[in-house]
C-alpha cells in the first residue's frame, strides 16, 4: 500500500479527464446532432454550425489540462514519482474533483444550450454571434471548476 | 465621435423628376426613406413592378445556381476574400446593354438544365423496366404470347420456389382433370417466373387452378421478346446518357456568362431596391415628397447638388423628441473595429452612448490576457496583416480583421510579459541542443503565482466596471440628474475600493496602510448605499428596508461581477498550458531527430488547434466580459440601424459616378 497517495492522485487525474470528457462529448454530439439536420437542408451554413458545436467541447480540454497539470506536478510526466502520502493523494483526488463534475454537467448544459441555438442559426443567420454568447454563458461554470482546480493543485 | 447625428430631411419635388431624384438619392446611399401616413396624400402601389423584377431575378439567380452545380468557378479561399469586382461607368453601360440577352441566356441554362432532368428520370425509369423484366430474360417467346391455335398459355408468377413437377402435380391434386405443362423461367426463394401451357380446353379449369395458388399474370403488350426489350432499353439508356453528356457540354459552356448573369441579379436587386423606396413616396397630383433621415455630415452635399439640378423644396431639421431616429455609428480608427460587437448586442437607443469606444481598449486588453502567448498573437498578427494589406475586403470583413489585428498585438505583449512563445517552446527547442535557458517572462509565469494573476485579474474587472459606472455618470449628469448620478454610482464606488483590499487580503498580503484604512471607506460606502438606494420612496421604513435591499443586490452583483473576471486567468493559463503539453509530447521520444520531427508535425498540427480553439474562447468572453460586466453598467440598447436607399449589392460596386446617365 506505499503508493496508494500516487495512485489516489491518479484516479483523481482520470476522473478530470474522463468526466469532463464524458460531458464535452455529450454536448458536442447533441449540437452535432442538430447541426446535421440544419446542414442538410442549408450546407452554406455549415461553419457557423460548426463553431456552435465546438464551444461545448472546451470542458474535455480543461479536463485534459487538468488531469496533465496534476500528472506533471505529481512528476509522472517529465521527471520522477514523487512519493505521496495517502493524505496528499487524497488532496489531489479532490483538487481533480471541480473540474470534473463541473465539466461533465457543464458540458452537457452547454450543448443542449448550442444545440437550441442551432435553431437561430437556422431561421436568423445574422443573430448567430448571440446564439455562440448564450451557450458561452453556460461556461463560465465550467471555468470558475478550471480555476478551482488549478488553485487547489498549485497549492498543496 | 459615437452616434453621427442625425436630421430629418423633407423634400418636395416635381412628380416628373421622381425617378430621377430617387435614382440620385441611390446613388448617394445617405438618405433613409420612411413613409408617412397622410390622409391627403397617396403612395403608389409598386408591388407589381417588383415582383415583376422579382420573377426575373429568380430566373437569374435558379440559372447561377446551375453554374455553379456543373460549371463551378475556379476560385481559392483566399480569392473569397476579395470583396466585389469595382465597375466603371463604361462597364456598367456596356453591361447594362447585354442585360436582355443575358436574360435569355439564363432561360436556355434553366432549359437546359430541364432536359438533362428529363433525361436522367428516363434513364432511372428505363432501368427499374431492365430490372423487371432481368428474370424473365431467358424466355424465348414474345412477352405478350398467349398461346397457339390450340393451346392456351399463361404467363405469370408464383410466389415461392417450384420445379416443373412439383407444380404439374399440383396443379392436379387441385383439378385432376388439368393437364398441363410446365415451364420454369426463372426461379428463387421468394419467387418463380413460369409459363403453363395447356390445351384450349381446359383453359378455363388451368386458370382456376393457378388462382388457387395466387398466379399472377405476367401483364405486356409487348410482342418483343424480354431479352429484345432488356437490349432495346440498354440502347435508349447509352443514347439518355450520350444527351445528358451533350447538354452538361452546353451547360459548362455557359460559364463565360457567369458575369453577366452576377451583373443581372445585382441590377435587379439595386431595381427592386428603388422600387420598394418609391413605394415609400408620397404623392399628390403634381408632386412628389419624400420623408427620411440623413447624416448630418451629408446634409450639404446633397442639399447644393439636388437643388442645383431640380426644382425641389428642401427642410432639414432636427428630429422630434418622439421619432426613432435611425443609429449610423462612426469611431476613430482605434474603436471602429469593435463596432460589429457592439452591432451583435444591441445597436444603442435615443439614450445611449455608443458603447463602441467605453470597450474598445478593455476588449483588446481581454482578449490578449485570454489568449496570452506571444507566438499565438504573432502569428495573428501576421495572419491578419497580410490579408489586410494583400486583398481588398468588403467593409465588415475589413472591420474584424483590424479588430483582430489589434487584439494580435496585446496578445504578443501579454505573452511577452507572461513568457508564453508557443507554450515553452524556446525552452523545448534550447533543451534539444543541450542549452538551459530561463524563463523568457519580462514580468512573471502565471504558474508560478496564480494568486498574484488572479488578484491583477480582478483588478482590471473592478477598473473595467469603474468605467461602466463611470459613463453611466456622465449619461445622468448630462440628462440634468446630477443628485441620481452621484447617488447611483459614488456610493459603489466607495464600497468597491473598501472591501477589495479586505478580499485581497484572504488570498495574499496586502500592504497595512490599506487595512487599516478600506474598513472605514467601505462602511461610509455601505451606509451610503442604504441612505440612497431607494430615496424615491417617502417612507422611511421603506427606505430602510429598500436600502438593505439595495445594498444586498450590489453586493451579491458586483462579487459576481468582478469574480467573473477570474476567466481572464483561467482561459490564459488554459492556453499556455496546453501549448507545454504539445510540447511535452513532442519531446516523448528520447532520439533528437525524432524530437525535432515530432515537433515538425505534431507540433505544427498542435498548435494550429490549440490557436483555432483558444481564439475562439478568447473571443467568445471577450465578448461576455462587455456584454454581461459592462453593458449591464450604462447601456440599455434598442436602437433601429440606419438604411438608407442604396445600391446594395453582391457582385458588384459601382464607381461614386454617375452611372444613370
Amino acid at each position: 500500500m506505499s503508493n496508494l497517495g500516487l495512485a489516489l492522485a491518479l484516479i483523481g487525474a482520470a476522473l478530470s479527464a474522463v468526466l469532463a470528457g464524458i460531458g464535452s462529448a455529450k454536448g458536442v454530439g447533441k449540437v452535432g446532432e442538430s447541426a446535421s439536420g440544419l446542414v442538410s437542408q442549408d450546407p452554406s451554413k455549415f461553419s457557423k454550425a460548426l463553431i456552435l458545436q465546438l464551444l461545448p467541447g472546451t470542458q474535455g480540454l480543461y479536463g485534459l489540462l487538468v488531469a496533465t497539470l496534476l500528472l506533471n506536478r505529481v512528476g509522472l510526466m517529465g521527471g520522477t514519482a514523487v512519493d505521496l502520502s495517502w493524505a496528499q493523494g487524497l488532496m489531489y483526488l479532490g483538487a481533480s474533483l471541480p473540474m470534473a463534475l463541473g465539466g461533465l454537467f457543464s458540458g452537457i448544459a452547454q450543448g443542449r444550450t448550442a444545440a437550441a441555438g442551432i435553431g437561430i442559426i437556422a431561421k436568423k443567420p445574422d443573430e448567430s454571434g448571440k446564439a455562440i454568447i448564450m451557450a458561452a454563458m453556460v461556461e463560465t461554470y465550467a471555468i470558475l471548476s478550471l480555476l478551482i482546480s488549478i488553485l487547489i493543485i498549485y497549492n498543496i | 465621435m459615437a452616434k453621427v447625428p442625425m436630421k430629418k430631411i423633407e423634400i418636395v419635388a416635381m412628380m416628373s423628376d421622381r425617378k430621377h431624384i430617387l435614382e440620385r438619392l441611390q446613388r448617394r446611399g445617405v438618405v433613409e426613406i420612411t413613409s408617412v401616413e397622410d390622409d391627403d396624400l397617396v403612395q403608389v402601389n409598386t408591388t407589381s413592378s417588383i415582383s415583376q423584377f422579382e420573377r426575373a431575378l429568380s430566373t437569374a439567380q435558379s440559372a447561377l445556381a446551375v453554374l455553379d452545380e456543373y460549371a463551378k468557378e475556379k476560385k481559392s479561399l483566399l480569392d473569397s476574400l476579395n470583396g466585389r469586382t469595382e465597375l466603371t461607368t463604361a462597364q456598367f453601360a456596356d453591361k447594362l446593354t447585354k442585360n436582355q440577352a443575358t436574360l435569355s441566356e439564363c432561360s436556355k441554362i434553366l432549359a437546359k438544365r430541364k432536359k438533362m432532368t428529363e433525361s436522367e428520370n428516363r434513364i432511372s425509369r428505363l432501368k427499374t423496366q431492365i430490372d423487371t423484366l432481368n428474370p424473365w430474360k431467358d424466355f424465348g417467346l414474345a412477352q405478350n404470347f398467349s398461346g397457339t391455335k390450340q393451346t392456351t398459355a399463361f404467363i405469370g408468377t408464383l410466389s415461392g420456389m417450384y420445379t416443373t413437377s412439383e407444380l404439374e402435380n399440383q396443379i392436379l391434386s387441385l383439378r385432376p382433370e388439368a393437364i398441363c405443362s410446365v415451364e420454369i423461367i426463372s426461379s428463387r426463394k421468394e419467387q418463380t417466373n413460369l409459363m403453363v401451357v395447356c390445351h384450349k380446353s381446359l383453359t378455363q379449369t388451368v386458370l382456376e387452378a393457378l388462382a388457387e395458388l395466387n398466379f399472377s399474370p405476367f401483364q405486356s403488350k409487348s410482342n418483343l421478346t424480354p431479352a429484345e426489350e432488356i437490349a432495346q432499353c440498354e440502347k435508349e439508356i447509352a443514347e439518355c446518357e450520350k444527351n445528358r453528356e451533350v447538354l452538361l457540354k452546353e451547360l459548362v459552356e455557359f460559364a463565360t456568362v457567369r458575369e453577366d448573369i452576377c451583373f443581372v441579379i445585382d441590377y435587379l436587386s439595386i431595381r427592386i431596391q428603388k422600387y420598394q423606396a418609391l413605394g415609400r413616396v408620397s404623392l399628390t397630383k403634381n408632386t412628389f415628397f419624400i420623408h427620411g433621415y440623413v447624416p448630418q455630415k451629408y446634409v450639404k452635399g446633397l442639399v447644393s447638388e439636388l437643388e442645383s439640378k431640380y426644382d425641389v423644396a428642401i427642410s432639414v431639421t432636427e428630429p422630434d423628441e418622439s421619432e426613432e431616429v435611425p443609429v449610423l455609428l462612426q469611431n476613430s480608427k482605434f474603436s471602429q473595429p469593435v463596432e460589429s460587437i457592439t452591432e451583435m448586442y444591441a445597436l444603442p437607443n435615443k439614450r445611449d452612448v455608443d458603447p463602441s469606444s467605453v470597450m474598445s481598449f478593455f476588449y483588446y486588453l481581454f482578449f490578449g490576457m485570454m489568449l496570452s502567448d506571444a507566438g499565438y498573437g504573432l502569428v495573428i498578427l501576421i495572419g491578419t496583416t497580410i490579408v489586410l494589406s494583400k486583398f481588398r475586403l468588403e467593409k465588415s470583413l475589413r472591420k474584424s480583421m483590424k479588430m483582430f489585428q489589434y487584439c494580435g498585438v496585446s496578445t504578443v505583449i501579454w505573452g511577452a510579459l507572461f513568457g508564453s512563445w508557443f507554450g515553452d517552446l524556446p525552452q523545448v527547442v534550447a533543451s534539444i541542443f543541450g542549452v538551459t535557458i530561463d524563463s523568457t517572462a519580462l514580468w512573471f509565469e502565471p504558474l508560478d503565482d496564480p494568486i498574484k494573476l488572479l488578484l491583477f485579474s480582478f483588478g482590471l474587472g473592478i477598473c473595467h466596471l469603474f468605467l461602466g459606472l463611470a459613463v453611466n455618470f456622465r449619461i445622468l449628469w448630462k440628462e440634468g440628474k446630477p443628485i441620481d448620478a452621484i447617488c447611483e454610482v459614488v456610493p459603489i464606488y466607495l464600497t468597491i475600493l473598501g472591501a477589495a483590499p479586505l478580499g485581497a487580503g484572504i488570498l495574499s498580503d496586502v500592504p497595512e496602510v490599506l487595512t487599516k484604512i478600506s474598513p472605514y471607506i467601505l462602511i461610509v460606502g455601505v451606509v451610503s448605499i442604504i441612505l440612497t438606494s431607494s430615496r424615491s420612496s417617502k417612507n422611511v421604513f421603506m427606505r430602510f428596508f429598500g436600502g438593505i435591499y439595495g445594498l444586498y443586490n450590489v453586493a451579491t452583483g458586483y462579487l459576481s461581477d468582478i469574480l467573473s473576471y477570474s476567466r481572464l486567468l483561467a482561459l490564459g493559463l488554459a492556453t499556455g498550458s496546453i501549448a507545454s503539453v504539445i510540447n511535452l509530447l513532442c519531446m516523448m521520444p528520447e532520439n533528437k531527430v525524432l524530437q525535432v520531427i515530432m515537433l515538425i508535425t505534431l507540433g505544427v498540427v498542435g498548435h494550429v488547434a490549440n490557436i483555432g480553439i483558444n481564439m475562439l474562447g478568447a473571443y467568445v468572453h471577450s465578448d461576455r466580459l462587455q456584454f454581461v460586466e459592462l453593458f449591464s453598467k450604462f447601456y440599455e440598447g434598442g436602437g433601429r440601424a440606419f438604411e438608407p436607399l442604396r445600391s446594395n449589392t453582391k457582385y458588384f460596386k459601382f464607381k461614386k459616378e454617375n452611372i444613370y446617365e
